[in-house]
């Protein structure tokens, strides 16, 4: 099982919904991957970024990660399942 | 930090002397007509829980380290600045409405630099007093309400020289403890929803003002504040027995009181400017600024909304594909995004104090609110105009409840058939709300006056304009030895 957490932009414009994105994406990795909210000293296979839009640069390097994938725009929902799918 | 329930909770311990349409409001929390206000409060609460909006809404405390609301944090970086603008316009974005706690978090950064330069000229201890207050607010994730405008009474008067002393808060008592206060401030946006007021002074002072030149801390309920409550245009639909889509915004809404201290005492403290006349202005410049900055975000949002409502209801009636209509759109976006630019820039630009947070640039922070004291009511004749004279005609709720008129309202205001009548009177309801309701008191007076009106801004343009510079340059060009 994948090890997964996800950080949200503050969302002050978002251009599309990210909590249904999020949704989406996690349905779609029912049982490959488990997502959480970051903790303070865990390791995580993946840190998923969803932004509202693509100004947001953050990459929250205060996270521990082996993989960086970023969400921002509905249109990437299908490549960042694929991405995710493929590090399992 | 306090959750929602937590902070709703909170204020119920509050013992107001609060007042409104004459009678004495035992209940505020409660009362139909405050309720929108403090649910709007309460949002800055409820969004700085959910993980979606936490980057924005929470900080790291420089005093602590601990995670705290942003609302209670000294800005370190111009990053910090940038996401306090866009924090506004989220808010906004989910209110509709003013969502009050800006004002506090404005006055708490202006108040902790300039206590630093007092200090430092002055050899006082407000700086620590302030620290340790601010210390309590983010520990507890309190909510605070700055106060700044006082009554004014005759404005060719310097406060001293007033006919009644007390129409600037001025210190009427002092004694080895501390000091009493008499006075009263005039339009405080979310007074009633807070825990702590901070008053600062409302303009800069001369010699003679030094009881005028105080700055301080206490608990809302202190004794001796007596609260009236100001009422907004159409705040009475919120008592009628059909009040939900009359009312436009049924869930947010926003507040202003009338805030009047009687020997109100101080311990020292709470005090952090007490007699020093040459710094009143030092605080009162750069809460203003901090506070044009503000308007840069939270008015975009709620922008976005009246922007996001006129467009349903020219979809609703049909009339979405008209040239001059999509015109009108474009225009309005212009007209809120170049309020953004303004607040983003300000920030942007914004330089670090020697106390260590960090203040906008304040040329640009009064150009923001400049142009917010006109955006907002060319956004709003645009909504009137592309909305349609039954924004104010329409029936009441009352009516199309009735079950003889409803099929009468639902034939003959129907606009699109894919929309049902109900939701086109929503919609009209809600532009009349923001525009001429309740929620226009916050998005058009407010933004007229709300952190200075226009004359304030232009004032100081000019002080910042950098004339001699641009002058230069002119005679340079234009080969003038």
């Amino acid at each position: 099982m994948l090890k997964c957490t996800v950080k949200f932009c503050g969302g002050c414009n978002p251009k599309y919904e990210r909590g249904d994105a999020y949704a989406a994406i996690r349905s779609a990795l029912s049982g490959i991957a488990e997502f959480s909210l970051p903790q303070d000293g865990e390791h995580y296979d993946a840190l998923l970024i969803i932004t509202g839009c693509t100004a947001c640069e953050y990459d929250y390097a205060e996270i521990c990660a082996d993989h960086r994938i970023r969400c921002s725009d509905s249109s990437d929902v299908p490549s960042v399942i694929d991405r995710l799918r493929h590090l399992h | 930090m306090m959750t929602k329930a937590e902070y709703i909770e909170s204020l119920r311990s509050l013992k107001f002397n609060l007042w409104m349409f004459g009678k004495k409001v035992e209940n505020p929390v409660d009362d139909p007509v405050i309720r929108p206000s403090l649910n709007s409060f309460a949002a800055t609460y409820e969004l700085a829980e959910d993980p979606q909006y936490e980057d924005l809404m929470t900080a790291t405390s420089h005093l602590t380290g601990k995670k705290i609301n942003r609302f209670t944090h000294m800005h370190q970086s111009t990053d910090d600045l940038i996401k306090k603008v866009k924090m506004q316009r989220l808010l906004g974005q989910k209110t509709a409405a003013c969502f009050q706690r800006c004002v506090g978090m404005d006055a708490m950064n202006a108040v902790y630099s300039s206590t630093y330069e007092i200090d430092e000229a002055c050899g006082t201890k407000y700086h620590e007093n302030f620290v340790k207050f601010l210390t309590m607010v983010q520990e507890g994730d309190l909510a605070v309400d700055g106060a700044m405008t006082d009554v004014k009474g005759d404005r060719s008067k310097a406060p001293s020289q007033q006919a009644d002393p007390d129409l600037f808060v001025h210190v009427v008592e002092r004694t080895a403890d501390g000091v009493y206060v008499t006075g009263a401030k005039a339009h405080q946006t979310g007074y009633i929803n807070s825990h702590y007021v901070l008053v600062m002074p409302t303009i800069s002072m001369r010699d003679g003002d030094e009881d005028y030149a105080i700055s301080f801390a206490c608990p809302t309920d202190a004794e001796g504040i007596t609260l009236i409550y100001g009422r907004q245009s159409c705040d009475t639909r919120k008592l009628e027995e059909y009040n939900d889509i009359d009312v436009g915004n049924k869930v947010y809404g926003g507040h202003e009181t009338l805030v009047i201290f009687d020997r109100v005492f101080i311990p020292n403290d709470m005090i952090f400017l007490n007699g020093e006349t040459k710094f009143a202005g030092m605080i009162v410049e750069r809460f203003a600024g901090y506070h044009r900055q503000s308007y840069g975000g939270c008015k975009v949002g709620v922008g976005d909304v009246l922007i996001g409502a006129t467009a349903l209801a020219v979809e609703m009636a049909g009339a979405a594909k008209a040239s001059h209509v999509k015109d009108k759109l474009i225009e309005m976006t212009h007209l809120n995004e170049t309020l953004y630019c303004c607040g983003i820039a300000c920030s942007s630009q914004g330089s670090k104090t020697k106390s260590g947070n960090y203040l906008i640039d304040l040329l640009l922070a009064n150009v923001c609110k400049q142009n917010v004291t006109r955006f907002p009511y060319d956004i709003a004749r645009l909504a009137q105009d592309l909305a349609g004279g039954l924004m104010v005609t329409q029936p009441s709720e009352a009516d199309y409840r009735n079950p003889e008129l409803k099929p009468l309202i639902d034939k003959y205001l129907k606009g699109v058939d894919s929309v049902p009548t109900e939701d086109r009177m929503r919609v009209l309801r809600l532009i009349e709300n923001m525009t001429m309701g309740t929620a226009a008191v916050g998005y058009l007076p407010e933004s007229m006056h709300g952190a200075g009106s226009p004359q304030a801004q232009r004032i100081m343009i000019a002080r910042q304009s950098n004339m001699e510079m641009k002058k230069q340059l002119a005679k340079k060009i234009a080969r003038i030895d």
